[in-house]
């Protein structure tokens, strides 16, 4: 393993016309690995690239919604996916304290909304539109729900106003929060096996595409406002009354003080654009193939030069 | 066998246990008894002792169980600080002794046999014995040996790695013994020492100890239930009482004269023929004819003779000299117990 | 006996008397709720009393780290330990930091270590040292596991130290001790969640948080043990050190800390545990290894995986134990006088060449240095195929919809809807109701303190959530652990069976149960309780053997020879001596819930657990604080009673040692 990412360097360093640069710092450039693969693999193939061009690097394991703060204080030197729907809370308010840095999109989209997997059409046919789906509200009953169906919602801190969106569109829905996003999977695993039709929050891009084929409810499309102002949306009284944005953004943020003390690798920073097909890919690398996320780095630079020779230069 | 200074010399000694047991003994009358002194809740473990030991001695305590005899020994050893009073040792105030030369005095002089032995749970029989040695911070090889020496005296060898807790109480009490021996120290203290032996290993123990009194001089305090023992061993006896010395004499003068009724019943059970020795019933102005008997037999050992002469006064010969003369009445009263 | 049992016939007759009268008073004011007479202000406190603890809270964190420098000192020592943890990391894991020596092969570590196994217990030890470490190794976990270890091997040695003299200190000022006691009682009893976010806002966010909040943890139980230890020490072993001439250094070195080894052991045995309970969680505050692997598998639904790394970190515990036990247990080797240099030191040598070989073997053979993913033998997926095998069995199927249906609907959430309705006043009072009727009056006086703080705490919904799967999983846990434990108890081969079955499930990193318990029963409460039930049984169980395996030998021949049949001889003499043992194991086994109550958050919870976790994202100090302290409260009003019972108990029946 070390010798080939030494013959990746070489190549890297060949392929770069280094000159224009000024000379980045030797402190160590420190990436965040949170807890889902296409994260993990995604910061390993921009440490790795960082790492050809002479950089060092080093990855620390990090809360994805505190690492915001480590970033603004310079902890952490950059992030590479920013959601708009699970952290755009934490990145405004840390752009807000000052420190942090918008270095731009990606040019991939995410979507978080109700979801479910494929095997639930064969019991609700008129998916994915949400009345058909409230229509066989039954059959999404359990044990503690009734007659009502039962929607598995994000862990509360994520705050996806599950509940608030029953209410606005006078849903059969219990809502439940899952504790995490483990929970989420154990929910839809347990359910895979006499495929038991199911309905729970999901987001891509995101390993599950890969495990379960699924699709996500159409809910009245988002229109700006829909969280602020009742009169927005189909019901006129309440908030929340429409689906979340089919095309979040996905962002990369840096330390305010990367520019200066690293300005090479900031240039390919911003340069840095992933699309929706290659996270998916890096996730499915890990979670399908079982490679480890370093590995899954070096195969997917290695077969993909030509995506990322054009960022470092 | 006694000589000049006495090496332990203790006056008016207290050992209180209670709260405040210093102010309280400052404020209390001296003539206070065991019992009024319990009532105001103080426990008198030590109650006015005065005693001294020469050099040489075998000082043996004796007394119930709970009358403070072990407690008096830690006053001597300064294992317990005393309430009030003086205790030398060699002429020098232990009390006052800093603690570095409390601890060069203990490593070099004085060694102790604990009644529940009081060995390290978490070493072997030699490292037990050789405790006392690498305290000293003896070189290991020189240590080891000697603890060898000693452990094969008391008769464990080849327990030498042995834990305590694979041994038998007496086998216990011999690894306490022979780690009091390791140092050989001048003065000893032995609290019970023997109490868990059997009767052989018991009677060559005490040989043993004889044998190194008599030979390196050193002075023993012993404590122990046993009268024979006593007998066997001491010079003088102590009969212990509430914490206090009632008596503290020669074995055949606590037979023959107990100071205080309660020494008469603690000894009134023993054989005092077996106790009381020729040399004890020297009457002033008698003098007998014939065979002299020797001053150190026993009245017991007389009993032929006593019985079977006709004498009024026999003469007493020490080393070979006559020295005076016992009534055979005398004599034989104490061998037939109606004194 | 008869006059103790007419002694304590009197006092706690007006105790209960006392007792009635409080549950009366709360049953009233019960009833008049549901009658809607009850004012709301006395059903729950109206949010304006509620004192914003939180906040003052913070501004006092505030004070202290800012204005007192406590920040900077912080920030100081975590230089430190960094230097001290990249040293580890890069001999273990390459991490690039000084002394650019590693990673050391992990055939280098393994068979240096399996030699020191054999000096240290014979060639059994060795064998399992060379188990783990070939296990992790060939799982594809070296790195990971490493990872783990870089940080264990630092925070797990210096807990030890200071647990050890803050226990000295403790034993020798009994001031001290009285000052330090309560503290470590809150400590003990305080959610892990609360020690991580101090840690990271201190000691910033990764492996040097990690091992402080690991050292914490694990430091209460060395103290106390150390303490425990060193009072037992018989005062004559003491007496025969003085007349060996001990200084007082040579006393507490060579008589002391010796004879006070098995409770020490004890204490080591428990830093271990913990420290490696604590550094799987501590992958909450970026602490990089097993525990950041196991999450990052649980993220991806990948149960196989993550039960292979709950094999690895119950075969590293099990390990670190049985060595620190082997080598505390060790005794000096002797050698004969001139025995040559290499002679006395034939293991370290043997050791040392078996390092050097392999780390030279590694420069030219691959798989001697690193196992990668793809030769390693992982069976994680067949695991996963196992899994789900089983969960789509037709009988567990019917059980669990069984459980959901019947135990869940009709039993669990009723229990809970009712726990809730009782107005905050009655329930206090129910508490202390039970702490006067078991404890004694002291101990209802603290039910009554403690509780009333968690209603002002402003959580209490929230706490009594809490406390609602609490005693649900532990009542269900002695229906199922007792008549288990008692069985076994009749031979020692089932003991000793079940005690490691108990010691595996316990060491056994409590996340990997969440899936298979979500798996099992979906995010429901009997998930929930599920999930704390298997860590509850583990003390009940163990207790109630030992308490039965420890009453009297001739006690039970007395019974049998009054021609007790086995179920009289069970009931009416084990039973109620080994009663108070079990009482300890109860109280544990409440404590091991309100830990893993908080864990289950992970599963979906709406109790304190919850906001824990969420208060785990953010900078919360305040109110991570005041959360932790609701749970440790609770905690520690179980704790006070059951004990006080216990020993009572104990106290009576003359089984005081
Ligand atoms: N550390 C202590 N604290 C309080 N009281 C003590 C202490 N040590 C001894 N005592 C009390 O002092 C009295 C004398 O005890 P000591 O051990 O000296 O008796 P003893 O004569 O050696 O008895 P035995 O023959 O049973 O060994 C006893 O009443 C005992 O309860
Ligand atoms: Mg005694």
């Amino acid at each position: 393993m070390k010798r080939s990412t030494t013959a990746l360097a070489a190549g890297i360093l060949a392929a770069l016309p280094m000159a224009g640069f000024a000379a980045d710092s030797s402190d160590p450039i420190v990436i965040p690995i949170h807890n889902w693969s296409s994260q993990i693999v995604m910061s390993n193939v921009v440490g790795q690239i960082l790492e050809g061009m002479g950089n060092n690097v080093e990855y620390v394991t990090t809360d994805s919604q505190a690492v915001y703060e480590s970033v603004r204080l310079g902890d952490v030197t950059l992030e590479m996916e920013v959601w708009e729907g699970a952290f755009g809370a934490s990145f405004r308010a840390a752009m807000e304290k000052g420190g942090i840095v918008d270095v731009g999109d990606h040019n991939a989209v995410t979507r978080e909304d109700w979801w479910y997997p494929m095997w639930t059409k064969d019991a609700c046919p008129g998916l994915p539109s949400w009345e058909a789906l409230n229509d066989c509200a039954a059959v999404f009953a359990t044990a503690e729900t009734g007659d009502k169906g039962r929607y598995l919602d994000g862990p509360v801190d994520w705050l996806k106003h599950g509940k608030e969106r029953v209410d606005a569109l006078g849903m059969d829905f219990v809502v439940i929060n899952a504790g995490s996003a483990a929970a989420l999977w154990a929910e839809i695993g347990a359910a895979e096996a006499d495929k038991k039709p199911v309905v729970v929050f999901n987001w891509t891009p995101n390993f599950a595409e890969a495990v379960w084929p699924g699709e996500f409810v159409e809910f009245p499309e988002w229109v700006d406002g829909c969280d602020k102002d009742p009169s927005v949306g189909p019901n006129p009284d309440a908030l929340y009354d429409c689906g979340n944005p089919a095309k979040g953004y996905m962002k990369k943020a840096a330390w305010e003080g990367m520019e200066e003390k690293w300005p090479a690798a900031y240039a390919v920073l911003e340069q840095i654009s992933f699309t929706n097909p290659q996270i998916a890919e890096m996730a499915k690398m890990v979670d399908i193939d079982e490679m480890e996320p370093e590995e899954a780095a070096e195969e997917w630079l290695a077969a993909n030069k030509d995506v990322w020779m054009g960022w470092t230069q | 066998m006694t000589t000049d200074a006495p090496v332990i010399s203790a006056k008016n000694v207290w050992k209180l246990f209670g709260s405040a047991p210093e102010a309280y003994l400052k404020g209390m009358k001296p003539e206070m008894s065991f019992d009024e002194i319990r009532a105001d809740g103080y426990i008198a473990g030590v109650k006015d002792v005065s005693i001294e030991v020469s050099r040489g001695e075998m000082l043996v305590i004796m007394g119930l169980s709970g009358s403070g005899k072990s407690t008096l020994v830690r006053c001597f050893s300064r294992l317990h600080e005393i309430t009030g009073g003086t205790i030398e040792v060699e002429g020098q105030d232990i009390m006052s002794l800093s603690e570095k030369e409390l601890i060069e005095l203990r490593r070099n002089k004085m060694g102790m046999v604990f009644q529940s032995f009081g060995l390290l749970p978490h070493r072997t029989v030699l490292d037990n014995v050789a405790f006392p040695l690498e305290m000293r911070g003896q070189d290991k090889h020189a240590r080891r040996e000697r603890a060898l020496e000693v452990i094969k005296l008391v008769g464990l060898e080849g327990r030498e790695d042995y834990f305590p807790r694979e041994l038998s109480g007496g086998q216990q009490q011999r690894v306490g013994i022979a780690r009091s021996l390791a140092i050989e120290p001048d003065i000893w203290f032995l609290d019970e020492p023997f109490s868990a032996l059997d009767p052989l290993i018991r009677r060559e123990m005490q040989d043993e100890f004889l044998r190194l009194q008599q030979l390196l001089n050193k002075t023993i305090v012993f404590i122990t239930h046993d009268f024979d023992e006593a007998l066997r061993l001491a010079d003088r006896i102590a009969i212990m009482k509430d914490g206090a010395v009632e008596q503290c004499d020669t074995p055949d003068q606590i037979v023959l004269h107990p100071a205080t009724e309660y020494v008469r019943k603690f000894t009134e059970e023993i054989d005092k023929a077996r106790v009381v020795h020729a040399s004890t019933l020297l009457e002033p102005g008698l003098s007998g004819e014939g065979d002299p008997v020797d001053a150190a037999a026993s009245v017991q050992s007389l009993a032929k003779l006593l019985i079977q002469d006709t004498r009024v006064a026999i003469p007493v010969a020490k080393d070979g000299t006559v020295i005076g003369a016992i009534s055979r009445e005398t004599a034989l009263g104490i061998l037939v117990g109606t004194d | 006996m008869a006059d103790t049992t007419a002694i304590s016939a009197t006092a706690p007759m007006s105790r209960s008397k006392l007792a009635s009268l409080l549950v009366g008073v709360a049953i009233v004011l019960t009833a008049l709720q549901y009658l809607g007479f009850l004012p709301a202000a006395l059903h729950r406190l109206p949010e304006a009393f509620v004192p914003d603890f939180a906040r003052y809270l913070d501004a006092f964190f505030n004070f202290v780290k800012d204005d007192l420098g406590l920040f900077t000192l912080t920030r100081w020592l975590t230089g430190l330990l960094q230097t001290v943890l990249d040293t580890t990391a890069n001999l273990l894991f390459g991490k690039r930091r000084w002394p650019n020596l590693g990673p050391i092969p992990w055939t280098a570590i393994a068979a240096s270590m399996a030699v020191l196994g054999y000096y240290l217990g014979g060639w059994k030890m060795a064998a399992l040292v060379a188990v783990t470490f070939c296990w992790t190794a060939l799982v594809g976990q070296w790195k990971i596991a490493m990872e783990t270890m870089s940080v264990l091997v630092v925070a797990a040695p210096t807990a030890f130290i200071i647990g050890l003299s803050l226990g000295i200190a403790a034993w020798k000022s009994p001031a001290f001790d009285r000052t330090l006691k309560p503290i470590l009682s809150v400590l003990q009893t305080l959610p892990f969640f609360t020690y991580l976010l101090p840690a990271v806002i201190f000691f910033k966010v990764g492996p040097t948080a990690g091992a402080v909040a690991t050292t914490i943890y694990a430091i209460p139980p060395m103290i106390l043990m150390t303490t425990l230890g060193l009072q037992k020490v018989s005062p004559e072993v003491v007496e025969a050190g003085h007349m060996s001439g001990c200084t007082k250094f040579q006393l507490l070195r060579h008589v002391y800390l010796p004879s006070a080894r098995t409770e020490i052991l004890v204490g080591v045995n428990q830093v271990i545990m913990l420290c490696l309970a604590m550094v799987v969680l501590t992958a909450f505050i970026g602490m990089p290894g097993l525990g950041a692997k196991l999450l990052a598998m649980m993220g991806s639904f990948k149960l196989g995986r993550s039960f292979e790394i709950g094999v690895t970190i119950v075969l590293l515990a099990v390990t670190l134990d049985r060595m620190s036990k082997a080598w505390v247990v060790k005794q000096p080797e002797h050698f004969e006088r001139g025995t040559p240099w290499w002679k006395r030191h034939i293991m370290f040598l043997l050791a040392l060449g078996a390092f050097v070989f392999f780390c030279i073997v590694a420069q030219f053979v691959d798989v001697a240095s690193e196992i990668g993913r793809k030769q390693s033998l992982s069976v994680g997926k067949e695991l996963d195929v196992g899994i789900k095998w089983f969960l789509n069995i037709e009988w567990v199927k019917a059980i669990t919809y069984f459980l959901r249906a019947f135990v869940n609907v009709q039993i669990l959430i009723p229990f809970r809807n009712f726990l809730l309705s009782i107005p905050t006043p009655a329930f206090i009072l129910l508490i202390t109701a039970f702490a006067l009727w078991l404890g004694g009056r002291r101990q209802a006086v603290t039910a009554l303190i403690f509780f009333s703080l968690v209603a002002l705490s402003g959580w209490w919904d929230r706490s009594v959530i809490t406390l609602y799967s609490v005693i649900s999983a532990v009542s269900i846990a002695m229906l199922l652990g007792l008549p288990i434990a008692i069985v076994a108890a009749r031979t020692e081969k089932w003991s000793q069976r079940l005690l490691l079955v108990c010691d595996t499930a316990q060491t056994f990193p409590s996340f990997v149960y969440l899936i298979p318990a979500i798996m099992l029963f979906g995010i429901t409460d009997i998930a929930v309780i599920f999930s704390i039930l298997i860590f509850a049984m583990v003390p009940l169980i163990r207790y109630t053997i030992e308490g039965l395996r420890t009453v009297p030998p001739e006690v039970i021949e007395a019974a049998e020879m009054s021609g007790a049949t086995r179920m009289q001889k069970l009931v009416n003499v084990e039973l109620p001596l080994a009663l108070p043992t079990m009482a300890v194991g109860f109280n544990q086994a409440i404590m091991f819930a309100f830990f893993m109550v908080i864990i289950a958050a992970f599963i979906g919870t709406q109790d304190l657990g919850q906001e824990l976790q969420r208060t785990l994202a953010g900078t919360d100090l305040g109110k991570n604080f005041v959360l932790g302290i609701c749970v440790s409260l609770m905690a520690l009003t179980f704790d006070l009673t059951i004990l006080k019972w216990s020993s009572d108990r104990k106290r009576m029946l003359g089984l005081e040692e």
